[in-house]
C-alpha cells in the first residue's frame, strides 16, 4: 500500500521530464518577452495567469508588432481551445473528484501535463494526491524559468535573442508532430498554413487563422471520417498507405 | 489597466475556463464522438496557421526557399521533432540551426 508521501514522490518522479523541458523554455520566453519591450511584471503575469507555452509567445509577438487588442486576444483564445479537448477527455477519470480540486487540478492542465497525465491514467486512477503535485510542479517549473529569463532578458546579447527567436516555430512544429500523425491532421495542418497564407496576401492575417483553423479542423474531421469508412468497407486498401491511424 | 495586462488578464481567464469548464463537464457527460473527434483537428489546424505564414512568408510576400533562413531551419527541426517526438530537443535543434544558418546565409 503507498502512502501518501510515496505517491506524492512518484508524482514527482513523473513529473521530472516536464520540469526540465519547462525551464529552459520559459527562461527563453523570459527573455523574449522582455527583449520585446515587457516589463518584468508583465512578463511574470503572463506566464502566471495564461501558462500556455505556444499562446504565451503568440501573445508577445501579437503585442511587439502592435496587433489589434480584439484579434489578440480572439486569435490566442483559439489557439488554446485544445484545452477544451483535453478536459473532455481526461474528464470521466476525475467523476469521483471533489469539484474544488478539478478545478484546481485544470489551472495546471497543459499540453505536456495532459500528455502524460492520459497516458498515466490508464494504468493508475487519477488520485489528488498525485495529480496536484505532479500539475504544481510544473507550474513552478515554469514560473522559475520564466523569472530566470526575465532577470537575464536585459543582458542577454541581440544575436542570442535573435537566434531565440526562432524557439517559437520551433515550439509549434514540435507540437504538430508530437501530436496524432494520421494523414487527416497534417492535411488539417496544410490546410491551415494554405488558408493563413492566403489571408495574409490578401492583409487579412489575423483573420486568416481563425479561418484556418475551423476550415483546416473541418477538412481533417473529414478526411477521417471517409478513411474510416472506407476502411470499414475494404479493410486492404488502408494496409499500402503512409500514414497510420 | 494597461492593455497588455487587460489582454493577459482576459486571455488567463479565457484559457482557465476552457481546461476547468471543459474537465468539470467532462467527468459530468460523455461529448458526442463526433464533437472529440472534430476538436482533436483544431490544434493541427492552428499551428499550421499559425506556421505557414511564420515561415514561408516574409514582410507578407511569400519567399523562396533558399532565402528563408526560417523555413531552412524548420527542415532539421521537423526531422528531430519526427524521429525523438521530443519537445526540448526539438526545439533547441530548431534555434541552433537557426542561429548557424542565419549567421552564413
Amino acid at each position: 500500500m503507498d502512502t501518501n508521501l510515496n505517491v506524492a514522490k512518484r508524482a514527482l518522479k513523473d513529473a521530472s521530464p516536464i520540469l526540465f523541458a519547462y525551464f529552459p523554455i520559459a527562461v527563453t520566453f523570459g527573455v523574449i518577452a522582455t527583449g520585446s519591450g515587457l516589463s518584468f511584471l508583465e512578463v511574470f503575469l503572463i506566464s502566471a495567469l495564461v501558462y500556455a507555452g505556444g499562446a504565451q509567445f503568440m501573445l508577445v509577438s501579437f503585442i511587439a508588432t502592435g496587433e489589434s487588442f480584439v484579434a489578440t486576444i480572439l486569435t490566442t483564445l483559439l489557439v488554446n481551445l485544445r484545452h477544451v479537448l483535453y478536459g473532455t477527455t481526461l474528464g470521466p477519470a476525475f467523476s469521483s473528484w471533489k469539484e474544488r480540486r478539478k478545478w484546481a487540478f485544470a489551472f495546471g492542465m497543459t499540453d505536456e501535463v495532459f500528455a502524460v497525465a492520459s497516458s498515466r491514467i490508464l494504468q493508475n486512477p487519477a488520485v489528488p494526491i498525485y495529480q496536484l503535485p505532479f500539475a504544481g510542479a510544473c507550474y513552478l517549473s515554469w514560473l522559475l524559468g520564466t523569472v530566470a529569463g526575465a532577470g537575464i532578458g536585459g543582458i542577454v546579447p541581440a544575436q542570442l535573442s535573435a537566434a531565440l527567436s526562432f524557439a517559437l516555430p520551433a515550439l509549434f512544429l514540435a507540437l504538430v508532430f508530437l501530436g496524432k500523425r494520421t494523414f487527416a491532421h497534417f492535411s488539417a495542418a496544410l490546410c491551415g498554413a494554405a488558408l493563413a497564407i492566403l489571408a495574409t496576401l490578401f492583409h487579412i492575417g489575423s483573420f486568416g487563422i481563425v479561418l484556418g483553423a475551423v476550415t483546416g479542423a473541418t477538412l481533417g474531421f473529414v478526411i477521417q471520417l471517409h478513411r474510416s469508412r472506407t476502411a470499414q468497407n475494404t479493410p486492404t486498401v488502408q494496409s499500402g498507405t503512409p500514414f497510420g491511424e | 489597466m494597461s492593455p497588455v495586462l487587460l489582454e493577459t488578464v482576459l486571455i488567463g481567464i479565457g484559457t482557465y475556463l476552457f481546461r476547468s469548464g471543459s474537465l468539470s463537464l467532462g467527468s459530468r457527460i460523455a461529448w458526442p464522438e463526433g464533437v472529440r473527434t472534430w476538436l482533436s483537428f483544431v490544434t493541427p489546424a492552428v499551428l499550421g496557421a499559425l506556421l505557414g505564414p511564420m515561415i514561408l512568408m516574409q514582410n507578407n510576400r511569400v519567399i523562396s526557399l533558399s532565402h528563408s533562413a526560417d523555413l531552412l531551419a524548420a527542415l532539421p527541426t521537423c526531422v528531430v521533432a519526427w524521429y525523438t517526438r521530443h519537445l526540448l530537443l526539438t526545439v533547441a535543434t530548431g534555434v541552433v540551426c537557426f542561429a548557424v544558418i542565419r549567421y552564413f546565409v
